[in-house]
């Protein structure tokens, strides 16, 4: 199989989508011949206006759909063709976060981190202390007993990312995680994101907001109307 | 603590908490499963007890072969001896015509003045043949007494042969009626089960999208919800016992003067260990294949 550009894919590529459509009314397209490569530990923006089909590409890469058209291949897998029994194997190595934090109300914050361990079925002492671990990483630690509601916009997307890290993922899916954050919150959440990168996990972020991309500069893909316009190389670190 | 012991309380904690915050559909699925099992429960005690009704009868259950005048001894004791081979029959008493007397005499009491008067004993000698337990059902009986009717010395046969015929088949009827309500009250049991634990798993869709978000498979998402079912299903059955015990206990008095004056038989019994463990078992079932039903079209993983 090829890269985009003709190539023999690197042998560190993490995700490689190859003419990847996706169409949810017949003549109309959310994503349409997306061809692209991630390689592991990259920091990759995906950016592009509402309706240019960032949400869509991420749902692909997480199985939450099924592309119409086009092939992608996650570490050497095509997940186009995983069985409903394989995707849930699939998500235990994505964390995912969204603009509106998907946390369960009833749950305490630490609760709602341990879910994705439960999911892993690790041993109870192990969940606690990782747990632990991750809060005190996201600054939430002496927070661990409250209701997400009772906690700030920025503190539940901290919480969210805590879960998405919880199972030590190898990709990282950030969809409009600061859509709803003022300013300084979201310099917050970014660069516990970028210090997730930092570490190894490889880290897509959708995002409208061009400040950021200008202010981390960072490799960007940008999206409009379902195609891939622009692949743009990473400007450097952080200013 | 291991993966599966993790597992496991993972989902007792859940299912747990699934039906701590849900309490109104909690109760109204308790309440169902427990109105439903207090019907067919009903049935249940019903046929239990007419069945024990007609097997303390079967002990009492024998034929009498009334035996030709000018018989004697010897001849009555050589016809109880071959009625003794028949298949089914365990023993074969003589009553000659004197005992007969003397038992009469008993029963209406000495003091009656009309055999006295009479100048020869009327009651003819017979056998009493007592029947195995296999053969104490119409069918049985009939068997025994086409043997037993046309031999040489035997006058008539007396065997409460439409008592029985009926009382067997008012117990069928019952076990009918009883299997028929059952099936539809389980039938429309699962299918209440079912939509509330639907309205369980709606009501907690961000919480199975999130556990889906995390990579939680279609058995650890369901089971939680499978135990919830159970748990359910086992307290209605809980409130089904209370329930029926309580109404045996009131209808008690009423039942047993019925009873005593129509056939002066013992008590009514209420479910031994056994049946009321079935009764529970019962509720457990409908409840997990309640919840079974709703995940089948509820849950996507």
């Amino acid at each position: 199989m090829t890269s985009p550009s003709g190539d023999v894919p690197r042998r560190d590529a993490l995700v490689q989508m190859y003419h990847v459509s996706k169409s949810y009314l017949p003549g109309t397209f959310a994503l349409r011949d997306v061809t692209l490569e991630v390689n592991k530990g990259e920091f990759v923006f995906l950016t592009g206006p509402s309706g240019a089909g960032k949400t869509t590409l991420m749902r692909l890469l997480f199985a939450a759909e099924k592309p119409s058209e086009g092939q992608i291949i996650l570490r050497g897998r095509n997940i186009a063709r995983l069985g409903d029994a394989a995707i849930p194997r699939l998500r235990r190595r994505i964390g995912v976060v969204f603009q509106d934090f998907k946390l369960l109300a009833n749950r305490t914050v630490e609760e709602n981190v341990a879910i994705a361990l439960e999911v892993l079925g690790r041993p109870p002492r192990e969940i606690r202390r990782r747990v632990f671990a991750l809060l005190k990483q996201v600054g939430l630690q002496h927070r661990r007993h409250h209701r997400p509601l009772t906690l700030s916009g920025g503190e539940q997307q901290r919480i969210a990312l805590a879960r998405a890290l919880a199972g030590e993922p190898e990709l990282l899916l950030a969809d409009e995680p600061t859509g709803n954050l003022d300013s300084e919150l979201t310099l917050e959440i970014m660069d516990l994101i970028a210090h997730a990168s930092a570490r190894g996990t490889t880290v897509m972020v959708a995002t409208h907001d061009h400040s950021l991309v200008e202010r981390y500069g960072r490799r960007t893909l940008h999206l409009e109307a379902g195609h891939l316009k622009e692949d743009r190389p990473a400007a450097g670190p952080p200013r | 603590m291991s993966r599966v012991g993790g597992d496991l309380r993972y989902f007792a904690r859940t299912a747990l908490r699934g039906l701590i915050t849900s309490p109104v559909t909690t109760a109204v699925s308790v309440t169902t499963i427990g109105v439903a099992l207090v019907l067919v429960g009903a049935f249940a005690l019903l046929i239990s007890n007419m069945e024990g009704l007609l097997d303390r009868f079967g002990d009492d259950l024998r034929v009498t072969a009334y035996l030709e005048e000018g018989l004697d001894e010897a001849a009555m004791s050589a016809l109880a001896r071959r009625v003794g081979t028949v298949e089914g029959v365990i023993e074969v008493q003589v009553v000659t015509k004197d005992e007969a007397l003397e038992r009469f005499q008993a029963g209406v009491g000495a003091s009656t003045g009309l055999l006295q008067a009479l100048e020869e004993n009327p009651l003819p000698a017979s056998l009493e043949i007592h029947l195995a337990e296999s053969r104490r059902t119409p069918e049985g009986m009939r068997v025994v007494v086409e043997a037993v009717d046309g031999l040489p010395g035997v006058s008539d046969l007396a065997y409460g042969q439409e008592w029985v015929d009926g009382y067997a088949r008012v117990v069928a009827l019952v076990r009918s009626v009883g299997l028929g309500v059952g099936a539809v009250l389980a039938l429309a049991t699962t299918l209440i089960v079912a939509n509330t634990i639907r309205l369980a798993i709606f009501a907690r869709r961000d919480e199975l999208e999130i556990l889906a978000l995390v990579g939680a498979g279609r058995s650890f998402v369901a089971t939680p919800f499978l135990a919830e079912g159970l748990i359910q299903g086992a307290a209605g059955g809980a409130v089904a016992l209370a329930v029926l015990y309580a109404l045996f206990r009131l209808a008690l008095p009423e039942i047993e003067s019925g009873l005593s004056l129509l056939l002066g038989l013992a008590s009514p019994e209420f479910f031994d260990l056994a049946a009321m463990l079935r009764l529970l078992g019962a509720g457990g079932v409908l409840g997990l294949v309640g919840s079974a039903a709703a995940l089948i079209q509820g849950v996507r993983g």
